[in-house]
């Protein structure tokens, strides 16, 4: 999903996850009304916020297994820890963690369900380059697995690497919705020429090497 | 009874708890400092400091002097009336008592000045009484007569009933509610604020379950607050439960579970943490004055005494006077039990209603 600032992206995917009334129209995930079965399909999505803040004084084992046990639910932490590449951080509090480690940890607490859908919010704002390549890396694993996943941001290429479907938004309407190609067939005018070579973060990736800084 | 995301989240709520040094430290710290003030400011009260002007020159008026100073209840400085008025308006005297040029031992003639701080007139008014039967006691002595009566005060229960013993019990319960608020009020506030709510809410637990586990959670920590403080008081202040400690803990639990569920709704009320300061300060401020913490309600204004009786802090401290003081148990106090239950309906109720997880626009 993308869209300007205020566009209303974050506020259509609060409406899918139930925590906002939904003032006009209908939605559902899995066959289920979200307005009317919103706790039912609170058990079978996950869902990663822009602002990811964690209970103080407790360890990521710790926090995956209270959100394991709203779902009534007995998890094995150390898996899902390593699945998003944080087994060694296991004891260490989420303020510990950096930028793309916390994000990592956010998608990992979103996992404990087993969702069948996953909604990102912005998940790779702020990152650098290389931790931006790894969560791509982990959504494109999830997602080939078999989970839906639904996604906002604001970076274009991010959309065109990930989604199978875009949806453009624009002042609470989606303005077009297509596959990435037909998309770009549809709307986008000729390029002048084609690029000779890659862009500056290619530049940066070959100089500061593919590897996480975290 | 308790669903297990119920039980667990209480745990992790304790344990968030008990992994803050600081916050222990000051949990602890307090009932110590309460127990300790009472014990310390206890005991027999200060000698009234008394400035002594003698103008006369007669027998009489040095004898009545003397004996003034020979008084136990008085701490007499003898000097001149400028003297004297400075210390009285520095605060260094409580008052002056002036015998004048002219006195003699005629019946009913003689006048005794006494010279007051105005700004201390409160003060002044209960030693006044101090003062006037002290000065009977020497007149008596000077004229050499036995006194006609002697004012026994004995309680209708025959039983050593001190301030303390009453003050206590309200004390006990206005720290109670104090606790109880800032432990769910501002909590909420500030796990709203960071988003912590909104995380746990877009996951299938309810309002319920997240109140339901904090109470339990508080309510570890505020019975071992009050369990020490307590323990001190009945060590160090000689307090005793007269209706046994079974019943006091009952009504400090149903008391707990009560302000908890009041801090739950002032928390979602007040939508930042400037906010709350003063909505707590509000709550809690008028019902010190009129839960009869201090004084009886009974001792109010006849209008207020209505109003005042429901309060939710009155119905507590009510129910744990009864039961320290009158030995009364939690079973025998129909109307407060009764209160107390429909308090802890009503605030549940209002708490799991107005509770509110999402960040509101303001």
């Amino acid at each position: 999903m993308l869209g300007p600032n205020g566009a209303g992206k974050t506020s259509t995917l609060e409406m899918l996850e139930g925590m906002n009334d939904i003032d006009g129209g209908s939605a559902t995930i899995n066959g289920l009304d979200v307005s009317q079965n919103s706790y039912e399909v609170k058990k079978i999505i996950g869902v990663q916020l822009q602002a990811n803040e964690y209970f103080d004084r407790l360890s990521l084992i710790e926090l995956l297994i209270l959100f394991g046990k709203l779902y009534s639910q007995e998890i094995d932490p150390m898996t899902l820890l390593q699945g998003v590449n944080l087994a060694e951080k296991a004891n260490a509090k989420p303020d510990e963690l950096s930028g793309g480690q916390k994000q990592r940890f956010s998608i990992a607490c979103a996992l404990v369900n087993n969702p069948k859908v996953l909604f990102l919010d912005e998940p790779t704002t702020g990152l650098d380059p290389q931790a931006k390549r790894n969560l791509w890396q982990l959504i494109r694993d999830l997602n080939s697995e078999g989970m839906t996943i639904v996604l906002t941001t604001h970076n274009m290429e991010e959309a065109e690497y990930l989604c199978d479907r875009i949806a453009i938004m624009d002042q609470g309407k989606i303005v077009a919705e297509d596959t990435p190609q037909n998309l770009i067939l549809k709307y986008a005018p000729e390029p002048p020429q084609a690029a000779l070579h890659g862009n500056i973060e290619d530049v940066f990736l070959v100089l500061t090497g593919h590897e996480l800084r975290d | 009874m308790f669903t297990s995301a119920q039980l667990h989240l209480a745990k992790v709520f304790l344990k968030i708890f008990l992994r803050n040094r600081q916050s222990i430290f000051f949990s602890m710290l307090f009932p110590l400092i309460f127990t300790g003030v009472f014990f310390f400011s206890g005991g027999p009260a200060d000698p009234i400091k008394l400035g002594l002007v003698n103008m006369s020159q007669s027998a009489i008026a040095s004898q009545f002097s003397d004996l003034v100073i020979a008084e136990p209840s008085f701490d007499v400085t003898k000097g001149s009336l400028v003297e004297l008025k400075e210390e009285l308006i520095l605060g260094d005297q409580t008052a002056i008592i002036l015998i004048p040029e002219n006195f003699t031992f005629i019946e009913g003639s003689s006048q005794l000045s006494l010279i007051l701080d105005a700004s201390q007139v409160r003060q002044a008014s209960s030693i006044q009484e101090t003062l006037e039967n002290s000065l009977l006691a020497i007149e008596r002595d000077v004229r050499g007569i036995k006194p006609m009566f002697n004012l026994v005060v004995e309680d209708v229960q025959a039983r050593p009933q001190r301030y303390i013993d009453f003050l206590l019990p309200g004390i006990l319960a206005y720290m109670l509610m104090n606790l109880c608020i800032a432990g769910s009020g501002f909590n909420i506030v500030e796990y709203r604020r960071r988003g912590i709510l909104k995380r746990l809410f877009v996951t299938p637990i309810q309002p319920k379950d997240f109140i339901v586990a904090i109470i339990l959670s508080r309510m570890v920590i505020v019975l071992t607050q009050i369990s020490v403080m307590l323990g001190l008081a009945i060590m160090l202040l000689d307090i005793n439960v007269v209706g046994g400690l079974p019943s006091l803990y009952g009504i400090v639990i149903l008391g707990t579970f009560i302000f908890l569920s009041i801090g739950f709704f002032l928390g979602s009320i007040a939508k930042t943490q400037e906010a709350i300061q003063p909505i707590v300060a509000l709550t809690s401020f008028p019902q010190l004055i009129l839960s009869g913490v201090f004084f009886p309600i009974s001792s109010m204004h006849e209008f207020i005494q209505p109003i005042a009786h429901v309060l939710p802090l009155s119905v507590v401290v009510s129910g744990l006077r009864s039961i320290t003081n009158d030995g009364m148990s939690l079973l025998t106090l129909n109307l407060t039990t009764a209160g107390v239950l429909i308090w802890m309906v009503v605030s549940f109720i209002v708490a799991i209603k107005f509770f509110v997880w999402k960040e509101v626009a303001s």
